[in-house]
């Protein structure tokens, strides 16, 4: 019996091993960050974008100025916490726990590191050593319902939502108001699968969206690349994509991407620890800061009007110069 | 609102959807009644599922043939079964904790070979849907049951086929006696460890299969923890079941038609507050289990290891 049990712990060992990888070496003057994510590296949405930000301003300052390591699938906030101390007491000088469910983690754990400073989003509640990142996704949201709206043959339209929280109801909220700006007579249809990461279950919902007649389709969380799969093989439907440039999954269905520019957040970060901020900030993400960029796919960017092209960038100054103001659910 | 729902075409989509949504379910959870039936509780089911799930997808990337795919998830299945059945009949560890192990264990290995193999989010031209001559052109019934890929169909088959199995041949009498009476079959000659090897291995190839089914035959990609607890429920589906096939797949469609009228409710935009939309399958299959209780039966033997000399 004692060798079953020795087997089982190995197992478990391992496969938490397995799960949670990184590497790095160690040094005082460096930059230290890590990164906590709900999925992985890789999910070609929310997480990969954060990544890929770290790897670019890694890159930038020198792969010598700055120690990265991540750990992923944390979904769990309570493991997350455990992960959160661990890198805390490693030594790493900013942890970026990348989702909304670790704010009230980071509120437990950051007292007991004063020295370190902590990150979140999308959220606005900063604390003494909290940063809270915010990216106001009903900005582009707005000009994705607009594209939606002047576009669709059906008039009807499908979102794919995770859970109603976060981001996703700022994305909605505003997609909602785009569409209804330009073409009242479309109806904009919610759907949630309750869950971030079901990928079959967001294929499912935008199979039932297609079948009951939407033309156009858009949705935020990592496991939209289930439903964007499933779009790619209907034609005359689009997905219109957020988080990250999505185009790749769907060279000829996905239009047109909202992405985050987490390269500028992070200077931002790193610059107010140079000047002894340790958190306690709320950054905003926005067209206007140009931390939101809206980008066409060039595979099918011709097939977008000339006219709704106009109207959508005539919208997005208007929402950079602060005369149209995308608002948020109270 | 109701009328709206009444729709020809939306009773259709209800039902066609909840038919393509029970097949992972009817995969596992009949081949997960087969290793119940023989005495063994595998909890392992999910992580066998992602395993399956990625190995099916990672052979149809590489191959471009999707059969071959199908075959690496019964391969890589049984190895997983094989495993299982060491752990919980030859060392006779406890059968819930070995399972969470092989979950973890299936959940992390899946996770790290997508990513040494792969790395990144792609998709693959998976199984097609093959309309069945003549019987595809049924009025509604067409639709719902007879255009789908073989593996709904496939799924389907096995109901009647594991009954026949179970209840009619000699082996599934064998199967039964040792998860009731391991010791009366042990005297009478039935080897209880092959019994259960047997059947753990053919529950995990079926809960490959089932990995299978969502990245060829649903969703035609591979992602991290692909799966999303559908093992588990499949584990809660046998129990719902008793332990028959009939009842197995009574659970399973109506789990999955309840999920698919869900998805629809909401597609519609019909004023029912999500969340309700959501835990509907959930709340509904433990009401319908509380609806029909009585005293429930169970293989006397479950999750007990035989010991010869005990």
């Amino acid at each position: 019996m004692k060798r079953v049990s020795l087997f089982v712990v190995l197992v478990v060992v391992l496969s938490t091993l397995l799960t949670a990888c990184g590497g790095g070496t160690t040094s005082s003057d460096k930059i230290r960050i890590a990164l906590i994510l709900p999925s992985t590296i890789d999910d070609m949405a929310w997480s990969q974008s954060m990544y890929e930000g770290i790897l670019a301003i890694q890159e930038e300052l020198g792969m010598d100025k700055v120690d990265f390591e991540y750990s992923e699938s944390l979904g769990n906030p309570v493991d997350a916490g455990a992960a959160i101390r661990e890198y805390a007491d490693k030594g790493f000088n900013i942890i970026i726990a990348h989702g909304s469910q670790y704010q009230s983690v980071l509120d437990e754990v950051a007292p007991d590191y004063p020295e370190v400073s902590f990150a979140y989003g999308t959220g606005y509640q900063s604390h003494d050593n909290i940063f809270a990142y915010d990216p106001q996704a009903q900005e582009g949201a707005y000009l994705h319902g607009m594209m939606a709206g002047l576009m669709t043959q059906s008039n009807i339209v499908g979102i794919v939502g995770p859970v109603e929280a976060g981001d996703a109801i700022k994305y909605n909220y505003g997609f909602q108001q785009g569409v209804e700006a330009v073409n009242p007579d479309v109806d904009v249809r919610i759907a949630y699968t309750g869950s971030f990461g079901d990928i079959p279950k967001a294929a499912e919902l935008a199979k039932a969206h297609m079948d009951a007649g939407a033309d156009f389709l858009t949705g935020t969380a990592q496991q939209v690349v289930g439903a964007i799969t499933a779009v790619k093989e209907r034609d005359g439907v689009y997905w219109l994509s957020n988080d990250m440039d999505q185009s790749p999954l769907a060279p000829d269905a996905v239009l047109s991407a909202q992405t985050y520019d987490w390269v500028k957040v992070l200077k931002q970060i790193i610059e107010y620890r140079e000047n002894g901020t340790m958190g306690g900030e709320h950054l905003s993400l926005s067209l206007a800061n140009g931390e939101i960029k809206m980008v066409y796919n060039p595979n099918v960017e011709g097939n977008v009007p000339q006219d709704v092209k106009d109207a959508v960038e005539e919208a997005k100054q208007q929402i950079i110069k602060g005369e149209l103001e995308v608002a948020l659910p109270d | 609102m109701i009328d709206q729902l009444l729709q020809t075409h939306i009773i259709i989509g209800v039902l066609a959807t909840g038919v393509r949504l029970s097949t992972p379910f009817l995969l596992a959870a009949l081949g997960e009644m087969f290793t119940q039936r023989s005495g063994v509780f595998n909890l392992g089911v999910e992580g066998i599922m992602l395993m399956g799930a990625f190995s099916g997808f990672w052979v149809t990337l590489v191959t471009g043939t999707p059969m071959l795919g199908i075959l690496a998830a019964i391969i890589v299945g049984a190895l997983m079964g094989l495993l299982m059945a060491f752990v919980s009949v030859t060392m006779q560890a406890k059968q819930g904790i070995s399972g969470i192990g092989l979950y973890m264990l299936g959940w992390g290995l899946a996770g790290f070979l997508f990513r040494i193999t792969v790395g990144y989010v792609t998709s693959v031209e998976g199984f097609r849907p093959i309309a069945i001559p003549i019987l595809s052109d049924i009025p509604i019934l067409g639709t719902v049951l007879f255009n789908h890929n073989w593996m709904v169909y496939f799924s389907l088959l096995l109901v009647p086929i594991s009954w026949v199995v179970l209840f009619k041949t000699t082996w599934g009498l064998k199967v039964r006696a040792v998860g009731v009476t391991p010791e009366a079959a042990d005297t009478l000659g039935v080897s209880v460890r092959g019994i259960r090897y047997a059947c753990v291995v053919i529950g995990s190839i079926m809960a490959g299969l089932a990995g299978a089914f969502l990245t060829l035959g649903h969703t035609n990609m591979y992602g991290d923890n692909l799966t999303a607890g559908r093992g588990f429920i499949a584990v809660a589906l046998v129990y719902f079941g008793r332990w028959n096939p009939w009842g197995i797949l009574a659970g399973s469609l109506f789990f999955s038609i309840v999920d698919a009228l869900q998805l629809w409710v909401q597609v519609l935009g019909l004023d029912i507050p999500y969340e309700f939309a959501v835990m509907a399958p959930y709340v509904l299959t433990v009401v319908a289990l509380a609806a029909v209780s009585g005293r429930i039966w169970e293989p006397a033997a479950l999750g007990k290891p035989f010991d010869r000399e005990a």
